[in-house]
């Protein structure tokens, strides 16, 4: 991370300082301790020393101009650092002008603001990044805030906060020492959190928050964002998928529903088509243990357990919880354990071992009415179901065409351990024991 | 409540004790005919007389060991030494023999043992004399180390170091013993083994104890004034070390400056941090801070021996440091 060096407070009394002369040119070495500007305070003319090691990258104050104590006079560029980036990354900067050399605190109202207010978001980011936003593909290791790309840096305190109030830590513009995230840091964001969900100024309450017409809004991926694009990016592109669609007439299940949640009334237990799948899914996939596995690249893994992964939409992405042990569970368990899954998703309260270990997954978009989609498997899982609406369909019986409840599931498998014929046997079982849930008893 | 001196106070505890007990007795350089070195056994020599008031000649490593070899034969001697320093001769006695023949010996000796004086900075008496001894003895499995900051604390904790069947190393400042504090009439203990928050405070906890806990006082006070509200962990006993007292509190401000004498590297202060990081690191939000001597051996000039040292400004500039400010 480059080192800023900051008009130093060279007397109780000195409140700005004047650079009279460097005595360092850009793109030279400096030492710890070596005088690299004369400085004139109030009171005298002084040498100003470095802190660091490194390369003086950028020289962004000249001769003769006088600033506040605390604004950015240069920078090294560490050990290991392109003085060249640097100084480029700080002469883009520098274009915003002298509001870039104000105060932290005002970047950080800035931020603040930034989530309400696209056009201060940008500028926030073009704070914290000392370029505008057309820059940043341009700088291969932008720093996001509080560290490298690979971790972020914050106290353990810090830490545990940003975990407690949900907020992401990569998203957190850190104050501390070499941008460390402190306590301060977590607070300041998660006040700024509920701010996030209030419609914007200026709209009508209930209405979405949308991006002001002539602006743009630039919005950083959160870490969450980040591993699902990389997850499914490194799935479609290794993975070779391959689709398998079938209707599946749900008269008889969702007869057989209603007859249920009838006799279940008074337990408050209402069974959802869902329940019925994750039911026969867990049958089906016993018999079809291929599906049921999970592929490294060496060897396959087959399962005597059926562990369901469920995706789960939520405002910030998208998660998988997985139900374990299906195959033992009757539909009642299969509900109440359900629902209190997703619920617990929902508020990002799950334990690491209810988002791992699945052994299939379905992805359910029934409730958009979705009449046909293609899920992305999730590895090293090998299969997964894509479940569209159930809806009354004109439907040929014979030669009468009749109006029935079907549901369009699509399979997308890995080609590499599940061959067509595999897959299309296992949807036919699957099938069969939703059109006739007796089956699933035999 | 009476107000008297850190050396009144110590002079109590060892007149209190052994008139309670008659196999309590006194040893060391200048402890009677002269009254003591630092006049902190003034009078006892009148008041018990030569069998229990003994001057000894310059000879640490002789006395230290006739002290642990009395306290095998059942007396309860009180080894007091002009200065730490000096136990660099003595330290075969005290750390081979008192802190280990109670285990060697499968419990069948226990050595009831004070050693007590002087320890680190005074003024000006150089390098050799200068010496820091805690982290020497506190390291030692089967001594007990204590270090009073308060006249109060100092004849409390002396009278239970002399009731303690095992050997205690009793750190006392020169710079300390004409400090005057409260100190009670009559019989009080101060237990071994637990530290006492002397001021409470949100924002950052300061550890220290012995002589530095005027700084950490003073630092305190200098930080009320910018809106830092700062809690103060006096550990009065080194080993075994109230670890409790100091996570709790760390817990609660999430930020620890740790206050000492030692030197930095392999000092004191260094293996308290060690146990403060081991119980507390997920609540931390700054990396703890140490204010310690330099690395340098003890100056002889004025101004350099205090350039050395610990001070409120330097515990200040630590202090906000941790705090970000």
């Amino acid at each position: 991370m480059p080192i800023e060096i900051t008009m130093p407070q060279l007397s109780d009394t000195m409140t700005e300082g004047t650079v009279v002369k460097w005595k360092k040119a850009e793109g030279q070495a400096v030492k710890s301790g070596e005088e690299i500007a004369e400085v004139e305070t109030d009171k005298a003319t002084m040498p100003m020393e470095a802190f660091d090691d490194g390369t003086l990258a950028a020289i962004l104050i000249a001769e003769g101009d006088k600033v506040q104590v605390g604004q950015v006079l240069a920078v090294l560029a560490g050990k290991g650092e392109d003085a060249a980036a640097v100084k480029k990354q700080y002469a883009a900067g520098k274009g915003a002008g002298a509001a870039d050399a104000e105060p932290a605190v005002e970047d950080q109202e800035a931020g603040q603001e930034g989530t309400t207010s696209p056009d201060a978001a940008e500028r926030a980011a073009v704070k914290d990044k000392k370029q505008p936003p057309a820059a940043v593909a341009d700088v291969a290791k932008s720093v996001p805030a509080g560290g490298t790309p690979e971790r972020v840096v914050a106290s353990p305190l810090a830490k545990r906060m940003a975990a407690d109030v949900a907020v992401d830590l990569s998203q957190i513009r850190g104050t501390g020492p070499g941008g460390r995230v402190v306590q301060k840091d977590v607070e300041t964001a998660a006040a700024a959190k509920p701010a996030e969900k209030k419609p914007e100024t200026g709209t009508a309450a209930g209405l979405a928050p949308r991006v002001v017409s002539g602006q743009k809004q630039v919005v950083l991926m959160t870490k969450m964002r980040a591993t699902i694009a990389q997850r499914l990016q490194a799935s479609k592109q290794s993975l070779p998928h391959y689709y398998e669609t079938l209707d599946i007439d749900c008269e008889n299940v969702l007869a057989v529903r209603g007859r249920l949640n009838a006799a279940m009334e008074k337990e408050g237990v209402r069974l959802s088509l869902v329940d019925f799948i994750a039911k026969a899914l867990a049958v089906a996939l016993l018999r079809h243990p291929t599906v049921n596995a999970t592929f490294d690249g060496h060897q396959v893994t087959m399962y005597g357990d059926v562990n369901l992964g469920m995706a789960v939409a939520l405002p910030s992405g998208l998660i998988v919880p997985v139900l374990r042990g299906v195959n033992q569970m009757g539909l009642k368990e299969i509900r109440l354990r359900t629902t209190d899954l997703i619920d617990r998703a929902r508020q990002q309260r799950l334990k690491q071992e209810e988002m791992t270990g699945g052994t299939f997954t379905i992805s359910n978009l029934g409730n958009y009415g979705i009449r046909e989609f293609t899920a992305i498997i999730n590895p090293p899982e090998v299969a997964v179901l894509a479940i569209a609406a159930a809806e009354k369909r004109p439907v040929c019986q014979g030669d009468q065409v009749v109006a029935r409840t079907m549901m369009s599931v699509t399979l997308s498998s890995d080609h590499r351990v599940i061959d067509g014929a595999t897959a299309a046997e296992f949807l036919r079982t699957f099938k069969s024991l939703m059109e006739e849930p007796g089956m699933m008893l035999v | 409540m009476p107000e008297i001196q850190f050396r009144e106070a110590l002079r109590q505890a060892m007149v209190e004790e052994m008139q309670r007990d008659e196999n309590v007795f006194l040893m060391g350089e200048e402890v009677g005919e002269y009254n003591g070195a630092y006049k902190v056994s003034e009078g006892m020599l009148a008041k018990f007389g030569p069998k229990r008031v003994i001057d000894t000649p310059i000879s640490e490593a002789g006395f230290s060991g006739i002290g642990v070899g009395a306290a095998m034969c059942g007396l309860r001697p009180i080894v007091e030494f002009m200065s730490w320093s000096f136990t660099w001769v003595a330290i075969d006695q005290i750390v081979n023999n008192a802190a280990n023949v109670r285990y060697m010996s499968g419990g069948q000796f226990k050595i009831p043992i004070v050693f007590r004086g002087g320890n680190g900075i005074a003024h000006q008496l150089g390098a050799t004399h200068s010496h820091r001894m805690e982290s020497v003895y506190a390291r030692v499995p089967g001594l007990v180390v204590v270090a009073p900051s308060t006249p109060f604390d100092a004849k409390g904790l002396l009278k239970s170091s002399i009731r303690c069947d095992d050997p205690v190393i009793f750190l006392e400042s020169e710079m300390m013993l004409n400090d005057r504090g409260e100190v009670p009439d009559g019989e009080y203990l101060v237990p071994l083994g637990v530290a006492d928050v002397k001021r409470g405070g949100k924002d950052v906890t300061i550890i220290s104890w012995g002589k530095c806990m005027k700084y950490a006082v003073k630092a305190a006070a200098m930080l009320e004034s910018e809106g830092i509200d700062a809690e103060i962990i006096d550990l009065r006993t080194l080993r075994p070390l109230d670890v409790n007292t100091v996570a709790e509190s760390v817990r609660k401000t999430h930020r620890c400056v740790v206050v000492d004498e030692d030197w930095p590297y392999g000092g004191m202060g260094a293996a308290v941090l060690e146990q403060v990081y081991k119980h507390t690191f997920d609540d931390l939000d700054a990396p703890i801070q140490r204010v310690c001597c330099e690395d340098v051996p003890s100056p002889y000039n004025h101004y350099l021996e205090i350039q050395m040292q610990p001070s409120p400004e330097k515990v200040v500039a630590a202090v906000k440091e941790v705090c970000y400010r």
